[in-house]
């Protein structure tokens, strides 16, 4: 095995799982999320040189992965008449995950759940995050305030529907 | 925002980090299952695609539109009997055809575009290029004439980065060149395979990148 190699097979085996829980948080779907990260990670493999050469590796894996979703995402909601409920997004969580949490962080814009995804679950600072997306470190920081602001009002939400 | 704002956040991502960390997740895929993907992956994109490694033997080459809804250009040298300088000019939306200084032609397909085949097979036609084209299916005879898609087709237009070279002056008599791509496909995927005029086809909704399609 090639020095390349070596190197990818060790991310891999490093990177897999914090990857797949950062893409999960955003789909809701670990079926969906293990999919969407393998495509990521096969991407990865063949621009291996200019992926090890990234400043956050695994932040392009679980962007890549987000993208490749995207399509489907989109293509899903909008066959799906949900009619404002999400009783048919693409959930296969089990008892254990908060169940509340994960509709809230779904009703997410797609760039706040990003943002939640990078600094939550790979643990990057807002200027790592911002220069990912390409985008000024205080709209990072208000994306995540926002997206904050959201998650606790939708909580409350579903704690007032729960005593009610 | 103030400190208990932080605070705040910082509890409220804490508590979604929390909760993900407790779901149990799958085990990560083996590693050549990845690399597996990344090479089928690989033989579908234009962009990885190497003549050189499909070789002047391959069945047919598989590759794509230029990825963001750019052209794949073709730009084959015309049939020697074919006088190229005054083959006409196609400028449509969908695709182009060009004839080249050199006596080539360079065809360009729009990815984003409807592509009518009919128009595309008439106007490779009049540059001396003998087609079969046809949208999201792809078609091949039995047998793979001689001398081989690899050698009448080719990467890198003389007109810019990613296009496509078709030698057309190699394609033999009684042989075609199919062209078959995919009119809604976000990779733009397009396919080459050398057939039979003539002879029985089959056609498939996937193209067939044969023995050593591209990889």
């Amino acid at each position: 095995m090639s020095h390349e190699n070596t190197e990818f097979a060790e991310f891999f085996e490093a990177s897999w799982e914090p990857c797949l829980r950062a893409v999960v948080a955003s789909t809701g779907s670990v079926q969906l999320a293990e999919d969407q990260v393998a495509e990521a990670f096969a991407r990865a493999w063949l621009s291996w040189r200019k992926v090890r050469r990234h400043p956050a590796p695994r932040a392009w894996v679980v962007r890549t992965a987000l993208n490749a979703g995207a399509s489907w995402w989109r293509r899903h909601r909008r066959e799906l008449p949900l009619g404002g409920h999400d009783a048919a997004a693409p959930r296969d969580v089990d008892d254990g995950f908060d169940a509340a949490l994960l509709t809230a962080l779904r009703h997410l814009p797609d760039r706040q759940r990003e943002v939640i995804a990078l600094r939550v679950f790979l643990d990057l600072d807002t200027d790592t995050i911002a220069g990912q997306l390409g985008i000024a470190p205080a709209t990072v920081r208000v994306h995540l305030s926002r997206a904050v602001t959201a998650l606790r009002h939708e909580l409350s939400l579903s704690q007032a529907m729960e005593v009610d | 925002m103030n400190d208990n704002d932080e605070l705040n956040d910082s509890a409220m991502l804490c508590a979604v980090r929390d909760s993900i960390s407790g779901l149990p997740m799958p085990t990560a895929p083996r590693l050549d299952t990845i690399t597996a993907r990344g090479r089928a992956r690989q033989r579908r994109r234009v962009g990885a695609v190497s003549i050189a490694g499909a070789g002047a033997c391959a069945a047919a080459l598989v590759v794509g539109l230029a990825a963001g809804g750019g052209p794949a250009r073709l730009a084959p040298q015309g049939r020697s009997s074919v006088p190229q300088r005054h083959a006409p000019v196609v400028h449509l939306a969908a695709f182009s055809v060009v004839a080249d200084p050199d006596g080539g032609t360079t065809l360009t397909l729009n990815s984003g575009q409807v592509i009518n085949p009919s128009a595309v097979r008439q106007a490779l036609a009049e540059h001396g290029i003998p087609a079969l084209v046809t949208a999201n299916e792809f078609c091949r005879t039995a047998d793979q004439p001689a001398p081989g898609v690899g050698t009448v087709v080719s990467l890198g237009s003389p007109h810019g980065s990613g296009g496509i070279v078709i030698y057309g002056s190699k394609i033999p008599s009684g042989v075609k060149l199919s062209i078959g791509y995919r009119q809604d496909s976000q990779d733009g995927e397009v396919s080459f395979t050398l057939i039979q005029a003539g002879a029985p086809l089959t056609c498939a909704s996937i193209p067939d990148s044969g023995p050593h399609g591209g990889d």
